[in-house]
C-alpha cells in the first residue's frame, strides 16, 4: 500500500516543479555571473562557452536512457575515448569521413551491446559491471591509440566540432545538439520504445509479464547510450583537435550530475528530457560563471560533486515530507 | 501412515537442505581456492616470460604493494559486503595522506599523533559517506562519486599546489616503511594481521556479523530488528578509518606527496575486492579472497613492468578481470539458489 501511495504522490505532484526550480536557479546563476564579469552576457562569450556543454550534454541524454530503465552506465566516457582514438587512426590512414564515422558508430554499438548483454541478459549488477567496462574500454582506447596524442586531424573530421557559422560565429555543434535533443524528446516521450523504458524502470516484472522483452529494451537503451558517446567523440575531436586514450576521463561526474540534477530518478522510471536539458544549461551557466571568477578546476569539480549529492538529498527530503503530510 | 509419510518427506527435505548448505559452503570455499590458483597461474606466467620475477627483491616489492592494496581493499570490502560501493577511497587516501604529511612536516616530533590524524580524517570522510548513503538515502554510487570530487577538491584547496617532499617527514616514518621483522616487511605482517583480525571479527562478533546480514537481505535484516542504517554507517566508518591508516602508510613510502595522492585507487581496490570473490550484491565473500585478489593485481602490475608492457594494459586487464569475476560469482550464486529452491 505504501509503495502505491508513494507512487501516487509522485505522479500527482506538480510534474514540472523541479524543472521550474532549475530555471529559477539558472536565473540566479546568470545574475551571479553578470555581477562577476560585464563580459558574461556578450553573445560571443555565450556562444563560445556553449561549446563546453555539448558533448557531455549529448552523453547525458544517452545515460538518461539507461537510468530510466533503472540501470547505470559508467563506461560512456571510455567509449568516447575508444571512438576518438579510432577516428585518429582513420584520419591518419586517410579514410573518408563517412566510413570512419560509420566505423566508430559500429564499434560503439558493439561496446554498448556488450554492456547491455552483461547487465540485461546475464543479469549482472550494472554498477559494478560498467565500472569494470569503464576500465577495460579505457584501457582499450590506450591500447589502440598508445599514449601518444594525435593532432593531425583532417579538416573534414573536425568540421562537426570546430565549424563556426556565419557572422555571429555560431558553433555548428549547437544546432546539432538541438537536433539530438529533439530526437530524444521524440524517442523517449512519443515512441513505444520510450514508454517501455519508463515502464521497465517502474516495474520490470510487470513489463515482462505483459509480454515485452525487458532484455531487448535494456540492450537497446545501452546501445543508444553508446551511440551518444560515439557522436560525442566526433564532436570532441573537432572541439579539441586532438585524440588520446585519456579523452573525457572523469567526465562521468558531470554527465551523471546533469542527469540526476535534471530530476531523473536514479532508480529509474521517472524524468523528462526537458529536465535534463535545463540542468545541462544550469551546469553550463554555473561553470561559465566559475570560469569567469577564476575558480580552479578541482574546486569546480568539488562544487559539481556537492550539487550531485544535494540534488538527490533534496528530492529525497521533499518526498519524505510529502509522504508525512499525506499520513 | 500419512503423518509418517510426511515425517520422512520433511526429513528428506532437511537432508536435501543440509546437503545444499554444505555444497554451497564448499563452493564458496572453492571460490577462494580458485582465486589462489589464478594467483599461482599469473605468477607462473610471469616467471617464464620475464626475468627476475621470482628474485627475492622483486617478491619483496610485490608483497609491499599487495600489502598496501590489501588494507584499502579490506576497507572497500566492508562497504561492498553491505551491498554498497565506495568509489571515494582514492580521494580519502589523498586527503588523509596529504594532511597527515603536512602535519608531520610541521610537527615532526608529534609521533603517533600523525597516525591518529590520518585515521581520524579517514574516519570523518567515511562518516560523511555513510551518513549520505544510510540516512540521506543517496544511492552509494551517486554519494561517493560526489565525495570523490569533493574530497579531492578539499585536498586541492588545502594544498595550494604545494608538494610535501618525503625529506620533510620525520625519520621514523621513512624508516618504518622499510622496517622488517625476521626479513618480512613490517607492512606485510600488518596487512596479514588485519585480514586475520577482521575475518575473525566478521565471523564472531555480532556487530560485524550484521554487516553480512544487512548486505545479504536488507529488508529481512530490518524485519529482524537490525538497524540497517547504523550498520551501513558503521561499515563506511570502518572503511574510512582503515583507508586513513593506509594513507599514512602510503605517505611514508612515496617520494613526494602531491594533492594527486591516491588517484584511481578506488578502481584497483574494487578490482581486488571483486576478484577476491566478494559479491557486489552484498552479504557474501571473505577477506582471505581479497588478500589473494590484491596479490594477483600487484603481481600483474609488477609483471607488466618487468615485461616492459605499457602501463595502460593494466587498466584493460583490471577492468576485464572485474567483469569476469562478477560474471563468475553471479553464476555460482544462481547455482546455489537453484539448490535451495523448493520443488
Amino acid at each position: 500500500v505504501r509503495v502505491a501511495e508513494v507512487d501516487s504522490i509522485r505522479t500527482n505532484a506538480n510534474r514540472y516543479r523541479w524543472e521550474l526550480i532549475l530555471l529559477g536557479l539558472i536565473g540566479l546563476a546568470v545574475l551571479w555571473a553578470t555581477r562577476l564579469s560585464p563580459y558574461y552576457l556578450e553573445t560571443a562569450q555565450l556562444l563560445n562557452s556553449s561549446r563546453t556543454f555539448v558533448f557531455t550534454g549529448i552523453m547525458a541524454l544517452g545515460l538518461m536512457t539507461v537510468i530510466l530503465t533503472g540501470e547505470m552506465d559508467l563506461s560512456l566516457p571510455s567509449i568516447l575515448a575508444v571512438c576518438t582514438v579510432l577516428l585518429a587512426k582513420a584520419s591518419a590512414a586517410a579514410v573518408p569521413l563517412p566510413i570512419a564515422v560509420a566505423g566508430i558508430f559500429a564499434v560503439a554499438i558493439c561496446l554498448g551491446a556488450l554492456n547491455g548483454f552483461l547487465v540485461a541478459k546475464l543479469r549482472l549488477p550494472a554498477l559494478a559491471v560498467t565500472l569494470g567496462t569503464m576500465g577495460a574500454y579505457r584501457g582499450l582506447a590506450f591500447i589502440i591509440g598508445s599514449e601518444v596524442g594525435y593532432t593531425g586531424f583532417d579538416d573534414t573530421y573536425k568540421y562537426l566540432g570546430a565549424k563556426l557559422m556565419g557572422e555571429a560565429e555560431v558553433p555548428f555543434m549547437l544546432p546539432v545538439f538541438c537536433v539530438v535533443v529533439l530526437l530524444f524528446v521524440v524517442v523517449l516521450h512519443f515512441t513505444v520504445f520510450g514508454r517501455r523504458l519508463y515502464a521497465i524502470g517502474n516495474n520490470a516484472p510487470a513489463v515482462s509479464y505483459s509480454g515485452i522483452s525487458v532484455v531487448r529494451t535494456k540492450v537497446f537503451a545501452y546501445v543508444l547510450a553508446a551511440m551518444t558517446a560515439a557522436l560525442g567523440a566526433w564532436i570532441f575531436i573537432g572541439q579539441y583537435g586532438s585524440a588520446r586514450g585519456d579523452n573525457a576521463n572523469g567526465v562521468i561526474l558531470a554527465v551523471l550530475t546533469s542527469v540526476v540534477l535534471g530530476g531523473v530518478d536514479i532508480n529509474g522510471g521517472k524524468g523528462t528530457v526537458f529536465g535534463v536539458v535545463v540542468s545541462i544549461l544550469f551546469l553550463w551557466t554555473l561553470r561559465n560563471g566559475m570560469g569567469l571568477a577564476n575558480i580552479a578546476g578541482p574546486i569546480q569539480q568539488l562544487i559539481i560533486g556537492a550539487l550531485l549529492i544535494l540534488s538527490v538529498l533534496v528530492s529525497n527530503f521533499a518526498l519524505s515530507i510529502r509522504i508525512r503530510a499525506k499520513q | 501412515m500419512n503423518a509418517a509419510g510426511m515425517k520422512t518427506a520433511s526429513r528428506g527435505q532437511d537432508l536435501r537442505l543440509s546437503i545444499a548448505a554444505n555444497v554451497s559452503r564448499n563452493t564458496l570455499r572453492l571460490r577462494v581456492v580458485s582465486v589462489f590458483l589464478s594467483f599461482i597461474a599469473v605468477a607462473l606466467v610471469f616467471a617464464f616470460t620475464t626475468q627476475n620475477f621470482f628474485s627475492f627483491q622483486n617478491i619483496k616489492i610485490i608483497a609491499f604493494n599487495a600489502a598496501l592494496l590489501t588494507i584499502v581493499a579490506c576497507a572497500e570490502a566492508m562497504v561492498v559486503l553491505t551491498r554498497n560501493l565506495d568509489v571515494s577511497v582514492g580521494s580519502i587516501i589523498g586527503l588523509a595522506g596529504y594532511v597527515a604529511a603536512k602535519f608531520a612536516a610541521a610537527y615532526p616530533a608529534s609521533g603517533v599523533l600523525i597516525i591518529l590524524v590520518a585515521i581520524s580524517i579517514g574516519l570523518a570522510m567515511g562518516l560523511i559517506n555513510g551518513l549520505a548513503v544510510a540516512y540521506g538515502r543517496v544511492p552509494s554510487i551517486v554519494a561517493t562519486l560526489g565525495t570523490l570530487s569533493i574530497f579531492r577538491g578539499i585536498t586541492y584547496i588545502m594544498g595550494h599546489g604545494i608538494e610535501v617532499p618525503s625529506g620533510d617527514l620525520p625519520k621514523w616514518m621513512i624508516k618504518g616503511a622499510d622496517a622488517t621483522v625476521f626479513g618480512i616487511p613490517f607492512i606485510v605482517l600488518l596487512a596479514v594481521c588485519l585480514v586475520l583480525v577482521l575475518s575473525f571479527l566478521l565471523r564472531n562478533v555480532p556487530l560485524f556479523r550484521r554487516v553480512y546480514a544487512v548486505g545479504s537481505n536488507p529488508a529481512a535484516a530490518i524485519f529482524y530488528g537490525l538497524r540497517a542504517n547504523r550498520v551501513v554507517l558503521f561499515a563506511y566508518a570502518i572503511c574510512g578509518a582503515l583507508v586513513g591508516f593506509a594513507a599514512f602508510l602510503y605517505v611514508s613510502r612515496v617520494g613526494t606527496i602531491t594533492v594527486n595522492l591516491g588517484r584511481d585507487w578506488e578502481m584497483t581496490a574494487l578490482a581486488a575486492v571483486v576478484l577476491g570473490g566478494v559479491s557486489t550484491t552484498g552479504g557474501s565473500g571473505n577477506l582471505l579472497g581479497v588478500l589473494f585478489g590484491a596479490l594477483i593485481l600487484s603481481s600483474i602490475d609488477n609483471g607488466l613492468v618487468l615485461a616492459r608492457a605499457p602501463e595502460f594494459w593494466r587498466m584493460f586487464i583490471q577492468g576485464t578481470a572485474i567483469v569476469a569475476a562478477i560474471a563468475m560469482d553471479a553464476g555460482i550464486e544462481r547455482r546455489i539458489q537453484k539448490m535451495f529452491r523448493h520443488k
